[in-house]
């Protein structure tokens, strides 16, 4: 190719440093005219190929005029080819493919040689976008065809017509030596002008172009289908991510959090009675910042009172007999309130992800018994032994409606357990806590009552009918297990104590303050909920990232 | 998608109106229907409702009231104890009431003195009747009035309210214990009265329900029975309303004379002394060493069947 090109020009020319690219397409078709004017004494050789073919032509140089060194061999091969199938096409500068027609001497002026547009640097070209103004008296111009295609392509074009700056440019002359998909020589120059046509679209639309294609193919309906879809993504993310999900949870008829207390007995027994060290008061920090944090993610109310012993009461021997009194107060403290759930200060909740409506309230019926034979460790009679009473008092499971539980009570091997449990507002409620405490049942009992309230409601329970219909007993293990320390006399018991992998709700170091490490197991047990409730990042870190390092390098990481 | 001209409409127009609606039984005339059908419906079911349960679960042609009285047949003549029934009965007939006797023997004391018998006793027939009202009436007393009867002339809200004593203290000198103020009369769930003494238990009205059943377990309780009050179940029931607000606050007290009047000979200053037209004598205190009651009832125990008769 290039000899050929030589034997057409003449000697003193020399080759450019750009010849050196590499080498050019294989089908790249250009149409040379030579001009030889005799006022124009320089060759000119006016080039037709595709933007971005001229850029990989050797170029020469002859007497100071830029030549764009061409080869016009395909067209002159195979003319009555293009001829034929070249259709008339409005609003295209009509241009056949023949070389009767002389350009206008002008530089860069006269008919339309829509070829030698670069789109892609004006001053690298010898042609620029004013020679098109005015072609062939034809009343649609490049200006008004490309507006109109931009108007096409909803105002935005689909490539770059501007060299936008340096990184367009570079991108362009980077992929332009790319092979090429061959257009095939039977299609012209002008139709291959049109924009967006005869190219690749993908390939020269940008990122974003080809997203809006695909969406400009998806049909209407389903463009709408996919955006509720979104629409309903991000809605939940923002539920989420924003507080909005805490007040949905908290408020009364959507989440109801709002019905639920917590109450935490904090300084049990403290007070007069002992001083708090630092092993108390980081017992008391751990376990206030695990409710708080439950309470908070779930929308309840938490209460923290003091139940440090104090000369409170006029007949001082009703100490210890707070529980009523606080419950009491907190009924009047908090009237959106139905359940109030009685939490002794070393528990722990292990399971936060848990809401108290999932699992115990959605199905009371089911997560409690109120039949006390069906695990009874103080042998009480039950149905109550007399026979004056009315049905459902002289039924073994009340009116069997869970919507008449009141109170909600776990049992441990030596009986009730007042660690961690449920009471529900109601008159039946405002009665037992009126009469759990009474000085006549206290001057007679208190010295066997060692477990105080807990022992009188074992009394009450035990001795008056009306108590019984509306107290429900729940598996231990549900809001109650006891670590292996606490009820061990039997070893262990799969009633009572915690299992890790049944991922247990609470647990209560019940007893540790009598010959048990209580610091140590709340430490344990806040240790084993963070583990058992890794967030997917640190089951990442841990198990795939930390595991796989040890393997490769034998070290052991923390990540 | 970008269409240079609007789609054709078909050539072929169907030949029914297009329907606009997805659902084609929700037009409007229709709606106004289904509408109405679905008010006409829930007015029903609230007019069943209120006809049905209006009667709370109480099936039809139960007694208001049921009178209950322990009856001692071991440590009283026969003829004493069958007349003390009839004056009950023939009361009962009167207004269409039930009356239950049973023995103290028929209850487990556990040792304790008889006249707790009367808390299960009240707390069995309350177990086994529908009835709204449960008047324990003790055995040596007589209803005198058989006129008057329980729902209109002393239950009924309005009568209590103006009948009950409010800040009246429990025990009567200077209990610090008072009545509670504020009751309205159809809170009130415990109408009974107080004599020279205190509480007087021989005569009081339970209001069948929770508390009820609450109240009476409670005064029952086996600690209370053991603790040898010196007045056994009178005392305790003093003991309980002083403790327990809950008890206090559903306890309306009303004047002596209304359920509750006492023989004249034996009534100090002659408070709550038995008035001819009184609704109730009874003989407080007659079981005490030293007293009959069957002699102080003497005279009573044919004037009742007089009054009765003539009326």
């Amino acid at each position: 190719m290039k000899e050929r090109t030589r034997s057409i020009l003449n000697t003193d020319c020399y080759e450019s440093p750009r010849s050196r690219r590499p080498s050019t397409p294989p089908s790249i078709r250009v149409q040379s005219l030579i001009t030889a004017t005799p006022d124009w004494p320089s060759a000119l050789l006016v080039l037709r190929s595709r933007p971005g073919a001229l850029q990989d032509l050797p170029v020469f140089v002859c007497g100071g005029v830029n030549i764009q060194e061409a080869s016009g061999i395909d067209t002159e091969s195979s003319p009555s080819r293009t001829r034929q199938i070249l259709p008339p096409i409005p609003g295209t500068p009509s241009m056949p493919a023949s070389l009767s027609r002389s350009p206008s001497p002008k530089p860069g002026g006269g008919w339309a040689s829509p070829g030698l547009t670069s789109h892609y640097g004006e001053t690298g070209s010898s042609s620029s976008g004013k020679s098109y103004q005015g072609v062939n008296g034809s009343s649609v111009t490049w200006e008004s065809a490309k507006a109109k295609s931009e108007g096409v392509h909803g105002g935005y074009p689909s490539f770059s017509t501007q060299n936008k700056g340096f990184f367009n440019r570079h991108m362009r002359t980077l992929s332009s030596s790319l092979p090429r998909f061959n257009m095939g020589p039977e299609r012209s120059f002008a139709e291959k002008e049109k924009l967006g046509r005869g190219r690749w679209m993908p390939r020269d639309g940008s990122r974003l172009g080809k997203l809006r294609i695909m969406a400009s193919r998806v049909s209407r309906k389903m463009r709408l289908r996919i955006l509720a879809v979104l629409g309903v993504i991000l809605m939940i993310i923002l539920f989420y991510t924003t507080p909005l999900h805490y007040y949905w949870r908290r408020a009364k008829h959507l989440g109801g959090g709002k019905k639920f207390v917590i109450i935490l007995a904090a300084n049990q027994g403290g007070g007069v009675m002992e001083w708090k060290g630092p092993r108390e008061w980081a017992i008391e920090r751990d376990s206030v910042r695990n409710k708080r944090k439950y309470a908070n993610r779930w929308g309840y109310e938490l209460e923290i009172v003091d139940m440090s012993t104090k000369k409170r009461y006029a007949h001082e021997w009703r100490e210890s007999w707070e529980k009523v009194d606080t419950i009491r107060n907190c009924l009047r403290k908090y009237p959106d309130a139905d359940w109030f759930w009685w939490l002794d200060l070393n528990t722990f909740v292990m399971e936060p992800s848990y809401s108290l409506q999932s699992h115990i309230f959605n199905d009371l019926s089911k997560n409690t018994y109120r039949d006390i034979n069906d695990y009874n460790p103080l042998n009480i009679t039950h149905p109550f032994p007399s026979d004056h009473l009315d049905p459902v008092s002289a039924s073994p499971v009340g009116d069997g409606k869970p919507g008449s539980i009141s109170l909600i009570v776990p049992q441990d091997c030596g009986g009730f357990n007042l660690g961690s449990f449920f009471i529900k507002r109601g008159a039946w409620t405002d009665r037992l806590l009126d009469i759990w405490w009474d000085p006549v049942m206290y001057e007679q009992k208190h010295m066997e009552w060692e477990h105080k309230e807990q022992d009188a409601l074992e009394y009450l329970y035990t001795n008056q009918p009306w108590v019984r219909p509306q107290t429900a007993f729940i598996p231990q293990r549900m809001i109650n297990s006891f670590p292996p320390g606490a009820c061990s006399e039997n070893g262990n018991d799969t009633r009572i104590h915690y299992n890790e992998k049944d991922r247990d709700f609470a647990v209560n170091m019940a007893g540790c303050e009598w010959g048990r490490d209580c610091w140590g197991e709340m430490y344990n047990y806040r240790e084993l909920s963070n583990y058992l409730n890794r967030n997917p990042w640190e089951l990442f870190k841990e198990e795939l990232v930390a595991v796989a390092w040890f393997k490769l390098t034998g070290q052991k990481v923390r990540l | 998608m970008h269409l240079a001209f609007p789609s054709r409409k078909s050539s072929n127009p169907p030949h029914y109106p297009i329907r606009y609606s997805r659902f084609p039984t929700l037009r409007r005339s229709r709606a106004k229907t289904i509408g109405i059908g679905i008010l006409a419906a829930v007015v029903l079911i609230w007019v069943l409702a209120r006809l049905v349960g209006s009667s709370d679960g109480i099936p039809p042609g139960t007694p208001p009231v049921v009178i209950v009285t322990v009856v001692d047949e071991e440590n009283y003549p026969a003829g004493y104890i069958q007349t003390i029934k009839e004056n009950r009965i023939e009361y009962a007939k009167k207004h269409g009431y039930a009356t239950f006797f049973p023995t103290a023997n028929d209850y487990d004391l556990k040792g304790a003195p008889r006249s707790w018998a009367r808390v299960p006793a009240v707390r069995h027939a309350m177990s086994n009747s529908s009835s709204t009202y449960f008047w324990y009436l003790d055995q040596n007393s007589l209803i005198m009035n058989p006129d008057v009867d329980i729902e209109t002339h002393i239950m009924n809200p309005k009568k209590l309210e103006s009948m009950m004593i409010k800040g009246q203290p429990i025990v009567p000198p200077d209990s610090v214990i008072k009545t509670w103020p504020h009751l309205k009369g159809d809170q009130a769930q415990l109408v009974l009265t107080q004599d020279a003494e205190g509480l007087a238990a021989g005569s009081f009205i339970v209001r069948r329900g929770d508390w009820g059943k609450f109240f009476l377990d409670t005064w029952y309780d086996p600690l209370y029975r053991s603790y040898n009050f010196q007045k056994a179940d009178t005392h305790a029931l003093e003991h309980i309303v002083q403790w327990h607000p809950t008890i206090l606050a559903k306890l309306a007290l009303i004047p002596q004379r209304t359920i509750d009047a006492a023989n004249k000979a034996y009534a100090p200053q002659g408070t709550g002394a038995y008035i001819e037209g009184d609704f109730v004598i009874r003989f407080a205190g007659c079981e005490q060493v030293g007293r009959d009651c069957v002699k102080e009832a003497g005279p009573f125990l044919k004037q009742w069947r007089t009054i009765f008769d003539s009326k």
